[in-house]
C-alpha cells in the first residue's frame, strides 16, 4: 500500500471542476452549429421565396384576360357569304370585317386612315377566327346578331392591368392616346372587362400571346411522360431486381455498376444528340414526337431509377430473404413477394424523382427537335409537339411583353405539376408503408 | 491446405483423430452426413464430419462461438447454397436421397428440411399469410377450408394458436418476440416437414418464451425429427436427447445427452461443459 494517489483517484479529485469548463465548451459549440444549421435553411427559404415571389408577381397576370363588349352583326353582305357550306366563297370570306363593322357601329366618331386602325388594333387580330368557327358551328346565325365578348389584343390588354405608363409621351408607347381614350369610353360603359384566361388553358401557342396557351405543351409533357414511364420503370426495376438478386458478383457486373453510375452523370444533352443519331436518323422515327422525346428521357432518368431501385432493395432485411428461402420459396418468389413489396416505396420515389427530373428537362429535346413552333394540340405520341419547359425557353425569347407574364404563367404550371409530382411520391411512399 | 492450421489448433487437436462417442445409428437415421467439409473460400470452416440424425429424435449442436454449429447446419437444407464464396463437399442423404445431388431441387428439400432462425423473422403480412405462405407457393392445398385447417393446427402445434386465433389478419410483427418466434415455427411446419433446423432459436427471448419453446419442441419430436443448436447447455440438456459437441470445425463428441454431460470423454468437451472455455 503506497500513499501515493494513482492517476484514477487524483483524476478524481479534480473531475468535476473540468468537467464543468468542458461541458461549457461543449454545449456552446453544439448551439453554434445549431445556429449554422439554422442560417443555412433561412438562406435556402429565403432564395426559394425570392424565387417564387418573382415568378408569382410577373405570372399571375397571365392568368387574366381583357375582353371587349361588342355587338356582331353576321351580315352575309359584310363576310361576303351567302352559302356556309360553299368551300370556294369561304376562302374568300371577309371574318375581319365582321370586328371592323361592329367597331365602327360601336365608335362611329372614329375617322381617318390611321384612326380606324388603330380603333381596328383594339381587338385581338385572330378574334376573326374565333367568329368564323362560332358561326359555322351555328350556321342559323348567318344574318342576326348578337352581343359577345371579344379577346382584347394583348396591348389593350396591357392597358387593363396597369402595365402601361400613360404619362410617357406617345410616340414612346405602343398604344396610342385615341386607343387609350376608346379604352376609357369602354370602361365607363362596362365593356371591357378582366376575366379568368381559359385560353392559356385550352390553346395551343400562337404567335398572338393573348391566343397563346400552354395546352399543347402540357400534353406533349404528358405524352412524353407517359412514354418515358412506361418505358423507364419496369426496364429499371427489372435491371435492378437482376443485378441485385440474381446477378453472379463478378468484373462484368462491377463494370456494369460503375457504368451506370456514370450515365447517371452524363449531361443531358448527350442524350438528345444520341437521340437524334439513333431514333430519328438510324430508325427514321418522326421529329419533334413525344415517343423520341421519350425514348430519349428513358435513357436520361434509367440510371436514376436503377440506382433508387437497387438501394431500395438492399435495404430489404436479409433475415425475410431467409424466411422464404427457408420456406422452400424459389429465388424468384422470393423476390416477387416479398422483397418486391418492401422495396417498392423507395423504387416508386426514385422513378418519380426521375419523372419529375423528365418533366424540367430541355437540353436533350431541342436536340430531337421538339423546339419547333407547333400551334396544334397534339392528338398523340406521334404527332409533333412540344413541352412546358421548352415552351418556357420559348416563350422566353420572345419580345412582346405579355409573353414575359406567360412565361412566368407557365412555368408557375410545370412548378405545380412537379409540386403534385413530388406529393404523389410522398402519398405513395407512406400508402404502400402503411401495409408493412 | 487451408488457413487453419494455426500452432494453437494443432495444439488443440493434437491426438484427434477422429470424433468420439456413435455419430452414426446403424438404422433409424433421417439424416446421414460423410466426410463434410464446408470452405468459405480458401477458409474451411467444417472439416469431415459423419453425423446421423435419427428419427423422431432431437439432436442439440453445442460449441463454442465460431466452431461451425450455423454452418453444418445450414448445410443439411442447403442455405448455404445463398452464400456465393461457400463450398460443400462430402454427402449429405435425406432418407436415402443425396440432397447435392443435381437432381435434388432445393425448393423441395427446403419443404422437407424446414429451418427457424436465430432471430424471429416474420414476414411483414398477417399471422394466417404468414402460416398460409408455405402451403401456397408449394400448392399443397386446393381448398380455402383446408389450408384454413392447416393453418389453425400448424398454430395450434406450435402452441401459439389461442394467442392468436381472433387476430389472424392482423400484422406478425406486431407480435411479441416470443410469439414471433412461435409464429415461425407454426409456419416451418405448416409445410409439413420431415426434418427442423432451428439455429439458437431461443436467444432472442427471456426465460418464460424459451420454456415455452423448449416445451413446444418436445412436443414437436413425435412428430418431426429436430436439429437444433444451442449455446445453453442446460437448454441441450432440457430438450435433446443426443448431443454434438463441434469445436473449430472439427465433430469432436457425440452421445447421448446426459452421457455428454455426466461423463464426456474429451478433454475438450469436458472443458467446455465444465465452463473452462467457449
Ligand atoms: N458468410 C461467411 N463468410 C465467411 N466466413 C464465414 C461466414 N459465415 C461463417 N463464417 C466463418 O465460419 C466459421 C463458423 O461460423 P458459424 O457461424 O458456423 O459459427 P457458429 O458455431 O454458428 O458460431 P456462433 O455460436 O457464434 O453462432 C467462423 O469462423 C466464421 O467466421
Ligand atoms: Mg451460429
Amino acid at each position: 500500500m503506497t500513499n501515493q494517489l494513482n492517476a484514477i483517484e487524483r483524476l478524481a479529485e479534480v473531475k468535476q471542476e473540468r468537467m464543468q469548463k468542458n461541458l461549457k465548451a461543449r454545449y456552446a459549440k453544439e448551439k453554434r452549429f445549431q445556429v449554422y444549421g439554422i442560417m443555412s435553411i433561412c438562406l435556402g427559404m429565403a432564395f426559394l421565396a425570392m424565387l417564387l415571389g418573382t415568378i408569382f408577381y410577373g405570372g399571375a397576370s397571365s392568368f387574366m384576360t381583357s375582353e371587349i363588349k361588342l355587338t356582331i352583326n353576321y351580315d352575309p353582305d359584310v363576310i361576303g357569304v351567302t352559302d356556309l357550306t360553299d368551300e370556294d366563297e369561304l376562302k374568300w370570306a371577309d371574318w375581319r370585317g365582321l370586328l371592323s363593322t361592329s367597331l365602327a357601329e360601336r365608335f362611329p366618331e372614329v375617322s381617318g386612315r390611321s384612326a380606324v386602325r388603330q380603333r381596328n388594333a383594339l381587338v385581338s387580330s385572330i378574334a376573326e377566327y374565333s367568329l368564323r368557327d362560332r358561326l359555322l358551328a351555328n350556321p342559323e346565325k348567318l344574318g342576326t346578331s348578337e352581343e359577345i365578348w371579344i379577346v382584347a389584343d394583348d396591348e389593350i390588354d396591357a392597358v387593363m392591368k396597369g402595365q402601361v405608363d400613360r404619362t410617357v409621351p406617345e410616340s414612346e408607347r405602343r398604344i396610342t392616346d385615341l386607343q387609350l381614350s376608346l379604352i376609357d369610353s369602354l370602361e365607363a360603359e362596362g365593356e371591357i372587362r378582366q376575366k379568368f384566361n381559359t385560353t392559356f388553358f385550352t390553346a395551343g401557342d400562337s404567335r398572338e400571346p393573348e391566343q397563346a396557351g400552354i395546352r399543347g405543351a402540357m400534353i406533349g409533357s404528358f405524352y412524353t411522360l407517359l412514354v418515358t414511364l412506361l418505358l423507364s420503370f419496369p426496364i429499371g426495376v427489372a435491371a435492378a431486381i437482376y443485378l441485385e438478386e440474381f446477378a453472379p458478383q463478378n468484373r462484368l457486373t462491377e463494370v456494369i455498376e460503375v457504368n451506370i453510375n456514370n450515365l447517371a452523370a452524363v449531361p443531358s444533352i448527350v442524350f438528345g444528340l444520341l437521340g437524334l443519331a439513333v431514333f430519328i436518323n438510324v430508325f427514321h422515327l418522326p421529329r419533334s414526337a413525344p415517343v423520341v422525346g421519350g425514348l430519349v428521357l428513358t435513357l436520361m432518368t434509367l440510371p436514376t431509377i436503377i440506382i433508387s431501385s437497387r438501394s431500395a432493395i438492399k435495404a430489404v432485411p436479409p433475415s425475410i430473404r431467409e424466411a422464404a428461402l427457408g420456406l422452400g420459396a424459389s429465388k424468384m418468389q422470393m423476390v416477387m413477394h416479398h422483397v418486391l413489396p418492401l422495396a417498392m416505396p423507395g423504387m416508386l420515389t426514385g422513378t418519380i424523382i426521375g419523372m419529375a427530373q423528365a418533366l424540367g428537362e430541355t437540353a436533350p429535346l431541342l436536340m430531337i427537335g421538339m423546339v419547333a413552333f407547333i400551334a396544334d394540340i397534339p392528338g398523340g405520341p406521334l404527332d409533333p409537339a412540344t413541352v412546358l419547359p421548352v415552351q418556357v425557353y420559348l416563350w422566353s425569347d420572345l419580345p412582346e411583353r405579355a409573353f414575359v407574364a406567360k412565361t412566368s404563367g407557365a412555368i408557375m404550371v410545370l412548378l405545380g405539376f412537379l409540386a403534385i409530382m413530388n406529393l404523389l411520391a410522398v402519398y405513395l411512399r407512406k400508402k404502400f408503408e402503411k401495409t408493412w | 491446405m487451408t488457413t487453419n492450421t494455426n500452432d494453437e489448433l494443432a495444439q488443440i487437436f493434437e491426438g484427434w483423430s477422429s470424433t468420439v462417442g456413435k455419430p452414426t445409428l446403424k438404422d433409424n437415421a433421417r439424416m446421414t452426413t460423410r466426410g463434410v467439409d464446408v470452405f468459405y473460400g480458401e477458409k474451411q470452416a467444417i472439416f469431415g464430419v459423419d453425423l446421423d440424425i435419427g428419427k423422431n429424435e432431437v439432436l442439440a449442436m453445442i460449441g463454442p462461438s465460431g466452431c461451425g454449429k450455423s454452418t453444418f447446419l445450414r448445410t443439411l437444407n442447403r442455405m448455404n447454397d445463398t452464400i456465393d464464396i461457400c463450398r460443400v463437399k462430402g454427402d449429405i442423404h435425406l432418407d436415402g436421397d443425396n440432397i447435392y445431388d443435381k437432381k435434388m431441387d432445393v425448393v423441395n428439400l427446403r419443404a422437407r428440411v424446414g429451418m427457424v432462425f436465430q432471430k424471429p423473422n416474420p414476414f411483414p403480412k398477417s399471422i394466417y399469410d404468414n402460416v398460409a405462405y408455405g402451403p401456397r407457393i408449394h400448392g399443397l392445398v386446393t381448398r380455402k377450408a383446408e389450408l384454413d385447417e392447416i393453418v389453425e393446427t400448424a398454430l395450434q402445434k406450435a402452441s401459439i394458436w389461442n394467442e392468436v386465433k381472433d387476430r389472424l389478419d392482423q400484422p406478425a410483427t406486431g407480435l411479441s418476440g416470443g410469439q414471433q418466434q412461435r409464429l415461425c415455427i407454426a409456419r416451418t411446419i405448416a409445410v409439413s416437414p420431415e426434418v427442423i433446423l432451428m439455429d439458437e432459436p431461443c436467444s432472442a427471448l427471456d426465460p418464460i418464451a424459451t420454456a415455452r419453446i423448449e416445451e413446444l419442441i418436445a412436443e414437436l419430436s413425435e412428430n418431426f425429427t429436430i436439429a437444433i443448436v444451442t449455446h445453453s447447455m442446460q437448454q441441450a440438456a432440457r430438450v435433446s436427447s443426443r448431443t454434438a459437441y463441434f469445436h473449430l470445425g472439427r465433430l469432436v463428441e457425440v452421445g447421448a445427452t446426459d452421457k455428454i454431460f455426466t461423463a464426456p470423454e474429451h478433454r475438450l468437451t469436458e472443458d467446455y461443459i465444465t465452463g473452462r472455455f467457449g
